[in-house]
């Protein structure tokens, strides 16, 4: 109970949150969320059944109490690390975070390596935005494609930026995602620190994880903006900085990021940038907005493996071909790679592309015209 | 069973893909790389903590290098051990794995009586492997090398350990005291307890020897020590892929494959 | 200045200390004595194997076979099975007594066990993992091609004092030499003594590899997507490179191969000296498990696959076309050499 603060308190076990979790749509057993808060309201040793949540939130949409279950499941994780009993592969993630400066083991001294050939400027406190890049988008190939989609855009549109080379540090999402609240804590105010030596104001991120951390985890830094990329085009479009002239037809789905849509409300802001393309049609899945379905990658499952058959990226891209779009467009390096990952057991020529992608390629139909 | 003492030897080496050639004096420069410790002691380190989670007992860390490598032996305070030692002296610079091994034996005596001398199979940097037989050797005491389980058996008298061969592997029994050198990657190393934290980064008292504190013979050490000598060096390898695309049609492709990756093949 | 047991001026002749295990020799101590006689050969001195057994062995003949001068047979119960101590009290006391001025090893895991422990004990410089061998005719110095920090850096060791000048090799550097029968010389037998202090370790149990561990492969031929299900032929492949076999998750996924075989963030990172990657299209969960390879070479008929980025050999072409293609090139060799 101390451990979350109370917040389990309010649990008066209905069961919603079990029907809710997207676990439940692949096992047999779903995960048995309301008995754990009951174990975690009576103190009682839980068996490791935390590491399954992707703190997805689906569930904390539906509770009737607000519980906020996700933060219950990070509680357990961050004692589990005190009890010394985290899950093979988990450990390694930290200590690559410590040596170095991310998840994925990569070399940090390559960590610029994407925007090679790209012009892309040290950060100065007179640019408009820090372009923040994140691990994933900095060091996966597939990711790095959206960072220099969206270094492009921005040199198109005449947006001062710049990034933080290969100094740029890790958000620390891995460390928060994973438990290690206390890890997460020192990167956090370290980060904290540096942002404001170094006159950070709006950041724009690749991630939504990123764009979490930095609104949620991170102390309050005067002037700090913290945005996921797709507002800020969506404020360009706006301010009619950015603009498509010619038509770029295309039928897409939009799968919402759990932790740019539930987690902080930004449901509008990628559909406001699809819509401004003339020729893009969107159409919906049944289950979107507060209801889209996790791709699994959250709550650090990204570093835990995942069995055969129980991949909720799966049950997703089926959901993305029922509506026939040629392109499913989402907006998360973690989300990309899971629905492609699972696109692949699929003969379907349907695509996965960010809505940064998605509006270079409506910039160039605007060239080629 | 009685209480183990295990002193686990940590390197501090620079990451591999930051070290250059300086161009004009053909020397290494790493002036510009960031450090780690060296992987496998990570593993080593983690044998001997789960031993301790066990059979109880207490770890020593020894590490030779200059001041810099206290806040590395700090970390693995802070994931458990309880004790830490550093040889720091430029007298012990410029060692081969003759004098390193002569120097870590002496630090170890001075530390005083142990059980099981933990270190990691190789280093990244020169990668011999030749410090733990070597610190055996002059501590006059049986080894174990490419140690993947380790436990202690006979009442903590005799060590059982699974050594990896490469094609299986062999189970040995040692008696205590050995040196034991672990192979890379066999386990997670722990992360750093928080609990811990505070106390190994600034309260704990690390200790410090020069080389006239242990009264080491100077001739047997750094360079002077050293029987062999670097004649020439160059950078081998980008550690950026070379992304060679082969040409031509399937068959010459397979060609020229086998000819880039011939070495690599075994003979016969 | 650090001396040895004896004076460089005092040191003659080259010698390799061979490893066999059930009546047949490593092979590096094969490919030791094909480059020990050349060695030998540029500085006219005489090649000698060092033998130590438990018993009677057909192998000292052959060791003349394959191209030493003499051997030298040293045999007792205790060295039947290799133990660190006996080994290196019978090689010391030798090398002590009769001087040689090279002492070559096989960069095995016994090879290194030992040669780790003898360097001290003779106090003496010991090269590890040698790339290259070559010996100076006037000064009979050998000169140790090593790499070092991840095999970023190439240097050149030399041990220019002490005695022996000992080195280690990695089996496959060197190639075999002809086993020529017509060859003969000295076997002396060696009378031995260990004393009881030296049989402390004991091996007690001796097993080969149940099940994959790929973590510890050399060699790693690795299957993905687009190889469609035939492990079959990669196996051959695998066969035909001696190399171990792995597969990307979506290979796992569709159930052609074990989970025990899986390769990337969430399965096995290796750190084999070759990868082959082939019909994978390289996403970053799966290259995590292969980066810290020495060469990476990678087959996708998508020449824009993720996958070349992280190679250093890249084939864009269909794999069913280039694996038969390899594998008849690979068998080729083989029997050229047989």
């Amino acid at each position: 109970m101390a451990a979350t603060d109370g917040a389990v308190s309010s649990c008066y076990q209905c069961g919603v949150c079990t029907a809710t979790c997207p676990w439940g749509l692949l096992q047999e057993e779903p995960l048995n969320v309301r008995s754990l808060m009951r174990r975690a309201q009576l103190g009682i040793h839980q068996d490791g059944e935390m590491w399954w949540c992707t703190t997805c939130r689906a569930c904390e949409e539906q509770c009737p109490r607000g519980v906020p279950i996700a933060d219950v499941m990070l509680a357990l994780r961050r004692l589990a690390w005190q009890d010394r009993s985290v899950p093979e592969g988990v450990s390694p993630v930290m200590w690559a975070l410590h040596w170095d400066g991310n998840p994925w083991r990569r070399p940090p001294s390559q960590r610029a390596v994407w925007a090679r050939g790209v012009n892309i400027n040290r950060f100065q406190r007179s640019d408009e935005i820090l372009f923040y890049v994140g691990c994933t988008a900095s060091y996966d190939n597939r990711s790095q494609r959206v960072a220099r989609a969206l270094a492009g855009i921005f040199g198109t549109v005449g947006v001062s930026f710049g990034t933080l080379g290969d100094e740029e540090p890790c958000c620390g999402d891995a460390a928060y995602a994973l438990g290690q609240h206390d890890y997460m804590k020192q990167i956090v105010k370290r980060n904290a620190e540096r942002f404001a030596e170094e006159g950070v104001q709006r950041v724009v991120t690749v991630s939504p994880h990123c764009q979490d951390m930095f609104l949620n985890q991170y102390p309050p830094i005067e002037g700090f903006q913290p945005l996921h990329y797709t507002q800020y085009l969506a404020q360009l479009i706006q301010e009619g900085r950015l603009g498509f002239e010619a038509e770029f037809k295309v039928k897409a789905t939009f799968h919402d990021p759990c932790y740019l849509g539930r987690r902080n409300g930004i449901y509008d802001p990628p559909r406001d940038v699809l819509a401004a393309i003339p020729g893009l049609e969107l159409v919906e899945m049944p289950q979107s907005r507060a209801d889209a379905l996790c791709c699994g990658g959250g709550g650090g499952r990204m570093w835990i493996e995942t069995k055969v058959g129980e991949r909720f990226s799966d049950l997703r891209v089926r959901e993305a071909l029922d509506t026939r779009a040629e392109v499913l467009v989402t907006a998360c390096p973690h989300c990309i790679a899971c629905l492609e990952d699972s696109l692949k057991q699929t003969d379907s020529p349907m695509r996965v592309m960010d809505v940064a992608e998605v509006v270079v390629g409506a910039l160039s139909a605007g060239r080629h015209a | 069973m009685r209480e183990p003492h295990s002193i686990v030897c940590l390197k501090v080496v620079p990451k591999s893909e930051e070290v250059t050639i300086n161009p004009d004096t053909r020397t290494l420069d790493r002036s510009k790389a960031r450090s780690e410790i060296n992987s496998p002691d990570m593993n080593a380190l983690e044998v001997a903590l789960s031993l301790k989670q066990r059979h109880g007992g207490r770890i020593s860390l020894l590490s030779m290098g200059p001041p810099l490598f206290e806040q590395y032996l700090r970390l693995g305070l802070a994931m458990g051990a309880d004790a830490a030692y550093l040889m720091s002296d430029r007298v012990f610079g410029g060692a081969d794995t003759l004098a390193t091994s002569y120097a870590l034996a002496e630090g170890i005596k001075a530390i005083g009586e142990f059980s099981i001398i933990f270190c990691g199979d190789e280093s990244s940097d020169g990668a011999t492997g030749q410090v733990p037989p070597g610190i055996a050797e002059w501590l006059d005491v049986p080894q174990v090398t490419y140690a993947s389980r380790v436990q202690m058996v006979n009442d903590g008298h005799v060590l059982r350990a699974r050594r990896e061969m490469g094609s299986g592997f062999e189970t040995v029994e040692a008696p205590l005291p050995c040196v034991v050198s672990v192979k890379q990657g066999i386990n997670e190393p722990r992360f750093l307890d928080f609990q811990r934290y505070d106390w190994a980064m600034s309260d704990a008292a690390i200790t410090i020897w020069t080389a006239p504190a242990l009264h080491l013979d100077e001739s047997r050490l750094g360079l002077a020590g050293s029987p062999t000598i670097v004649a020439g060096a160059d950078i081998a390898r980008s550690f950026e892929r070379r992304r060679e695309f082969l040409e031509g049609s399937a068959k010459e492709k397979v060609d020229k494959l086998l000819e880039k990756i011939r070495p690599w093949l075994r003979a016969g | 200045m650090v001396e040895s047991l004896y004076p460089a001026g005092d040191a003659r002749g080259i010698w390799v200390y061979l490893e066999h295990t059930d009546g047949r020799f490593e092979g590096v101590s094969l490919e030791l004595l094909g480059r020990g006689r050349s060695l030998a050969d540029v500085t006219g001195e005489r090649l000698t194997a060092l033998l130590l057994s438990g018993d009677g062995s057909a192998l000292a003949e052959q060791a003349l076979g394959y191209g030493a001068d003499r051997v030298l047979f040293a045999r007792h119960p205790a060295l039947s099975v290799y133990t660190t101590l006996p080994s290196a009290r019978v090689v010391a006391d030798l090398v002590t007594q009769r001087r040689p001025s090279i002492l070559l090893l096989g960069a095995t895991v016994n090879g290194r066990d030992l040669a780790g422990r003898l360097a001290v004990r003779l106090r003496t410089g010991l090269t590890a993992d040698c790339t290259d061998l070559l010996i100076d005719k006037e000064s009979g110095i050998l000169s140790g091609e090593v790499t070092g920090f991840g095999q970023g850096i190439l240097a050149t060791i030399q041990c220019p004092d002490t005695r022996p000048q000992m080195a280690t090799v990695r089996p496959g550097v060197f190639a075999r030499p002809v086993f020529d029968p017509t060859r003969s010389g000295p076997i002396e037998g060696i009378a031995v003594e260990i004393p009881e202090d030296d049989l402390r370790v004991r091996v007690i149990r001796r097993s080969p590899r149940r099940g994959a561990d790929i973590t510890q492969a050399e060699r790693l031929v690795i299957g993905g997507r687009g190889i469609q299900g035939d492990f079959a032929l990669l196996r051959r492949l695998a066969r035909a490179l001696k190399a171990d076999i792995g597969a990307t998750r979506v290979a796992v996924c569709q159930g052609w191969i074990g989970h025990d075989y899986m390769v990337g963030q969430t399965g096995s990172v290796t750190r084999p000296k070759l990868a082959l990657v082939c019909g994978a299209s390289g996403a970053m969960q799966f290259t995590v498990g292969i980066q810290e390879s020495e060469t990476v070479v990678a087959i996708n008929s998508d020449p824009e696959a993720a996958i070349f980025e992280v190679a250093d050999y890249c084939i864009a072409d269909d794999v069913f076309q280039v694996l038969p293609q390899l594998i008849e090139a690979l068998d080729q060799k083989a029997g050229r050499k047989g």
